[in-house]
């Protein structure tokens, strides 16, 4: 059966934070990336499809059980990669696979020992004594080679060298082809998100500011360079502007319409950047302006 | 197998048409031969850096058109097409192109007959060079 995921209404609220109310869901054979500043609540969110924070309000649902409940049985199909994993420095990388890989009855012996050829892991020396890039890529061989249904990874790419993020985005590309996946990746690294992403989640504070389709959130920003300097009235779309013939808008349609009534002609449009877009809408949102 | 497309973020052609046109334009044009492996949507979408979402649209079109088929758990194979459709995509995507060289000219405030003057004297210097 494909896997789904569903988050009710979901709020968690403690002294020092509070998320949501979050409705999100995910549907087979997608990747997620949670994008937003850091301590607005990606964590968190991980945190709640585990389990390992209760929910104060709201109800998540891996393929129609509720996680809430006393049956586990979800537990196999979904693994979580935390950003820092304590606990682990005594042991070796062999004995973390030895605990590991009897828990999950889907472990995949062959994806682990190819994942720690490629980064050239070493399995005998303790967790405590690999560099943090290494003990990286050593949780994500604890991790992927789960082959559970659904795969949660925080921060993947974090303390990476560049030749081995490339070796992972292969690897989580080939794993998302084994079959109904759904991969949720929290990351503040931009080429992960346009190498991987299917579709944004973004974070604000404690709030979704939205789930958009990759390029459907690119396709609504354009700039403009404007042949003629603009009275200081804001234009129909403008959200931003430099200098005074340089638009941003968020509504390229009504911008450009507007444009032509008035007989302003325009130099070039051009459609921005994603990390640009990011940046634009997660700093709008900060500011409690409607976008 | 990695494919020759470029994509146009400026362009006001939606990205799915986008692929699908360009792969269209591989396949009748015989750079991708009849049997030949498409890669995987994942792949594709890594590649190309847009959603599957978009990257399936774009093969399910081209999959109903008959230029590609899917065969479950083999892949995505090049569909053998009939001559006079690839015909068909070669005369659309000239049309195509000319159309949207005339587009351009009018942005700027040509009229039509000044269009086709320029049109035969490109033509002209082409014409030239063959000789």
């Amino acid at each position: 059966m494909a896997p789904s995921i569903e988050c009710k209404n979901v709020r968690v609220e403690n002294e020092d934070f509070a998320l949501g109310p979050v409705s999100l869901s995910f549907e087979p054979g997608t990747i997620s990336a949670l994008v937003g500043k850091n301590g607005t609540g990606k964590s968190t969110f991980f945190k709640l499809l585990m389990n390992l924070v209760s929910p104060t309000e709201g109800d998540i649902t891996i393929n129609g059980q509720s996680i809430l409940g006393e049956n586990e049985a979800w537990k196999q199909r979904i693994s979580y990669q935390p950003q820092t994993l304590k606990g682990m420095d005594s042991f070796t990388g062999k004995e973390l696979k030895k605990l590991i890989s009897n828990y999950y009855p889907t472990w995949d012996e062959d994806l682990f020992t190819k994942m720690i050829n490629q980064f050239g892991i070493p399995l005998s020396k303790p967790y405590g004594k690999l560099s943090q890039g290494v003990q990286k890529q050593l949780n994500l061989a604890l991790t992927i080679p789960r082959d559970t249904e659904v795969l949660l990874l925080d921060e993947p790419t974090a303390h990476m060298d560049i030749p081995t993020k490339q070796i992972l985005m292969n690897i989580l590309v080939e794993w998302m082809e084994r079959g109904d996946k759904i991969m949720l990746i929290a990351s503040h690294e931009i080429e992960d998100i346009r190498k991987l992403a299917d579709y944004l989640v973004l974070f604000q504070e404690g709030k979704i500011v939205g789930n958009y389709v990759k390029e459907e959130l690119a396709a609504q920003y354009k700039q403009y360079w404007l042949e003629h300097p603009l009275s200081s009235q804001p234009l129909p779309g403008e959200i931003a502007r430099n200098g005074d013939r340089v638009i941003i808008s968020n509504h390229p349609e009504k911008t450009e319409s507007f444009l032509l009534t008035e007989k302003q002609r325009w130099l070039n449009a051009e459609v921005l950047d994603l990390e640009e877009i990011i940046t634009i809408v997660l700093n709008h949102e900060r500011k409690g302006e409607p976008i | 197998m990695h494919l020759p497309i470029r994509l146009t973020k400026e362009s006001r052609e939606p990205i799915y048409h986008q692929i699908e046109n360009q792969i269209k334009a591989l396949i009748s044009s015989g750079q991708l031969k009849t049997g030949s492996p498409l890669p995987s949507i994942r792949a594709l979408s890594k590649d190309l850096e847009t959603s599957v979402i978009t990257i399936r649209r774009a093969y399910q079109d081209l999959e109903y058109q008959g230029f590609i088929k899917t065969t479950q758990g083999k892949g995505t194979f090049v569909a053998e097409i009939e001559d006079a459709t690839k015909e068909k995509v070669k005369v659309d995507a000239v049309y195509k192109a000319l159309e949207a060289a005339i587009e351009t000219a009018l942005r700027h405030d040509y009229t039509p007959i000044e269009v086709e003057q320029i049109f035969h004297t490109i033509i002209a210097n082409y014409k030239n060079k063959e000789e």
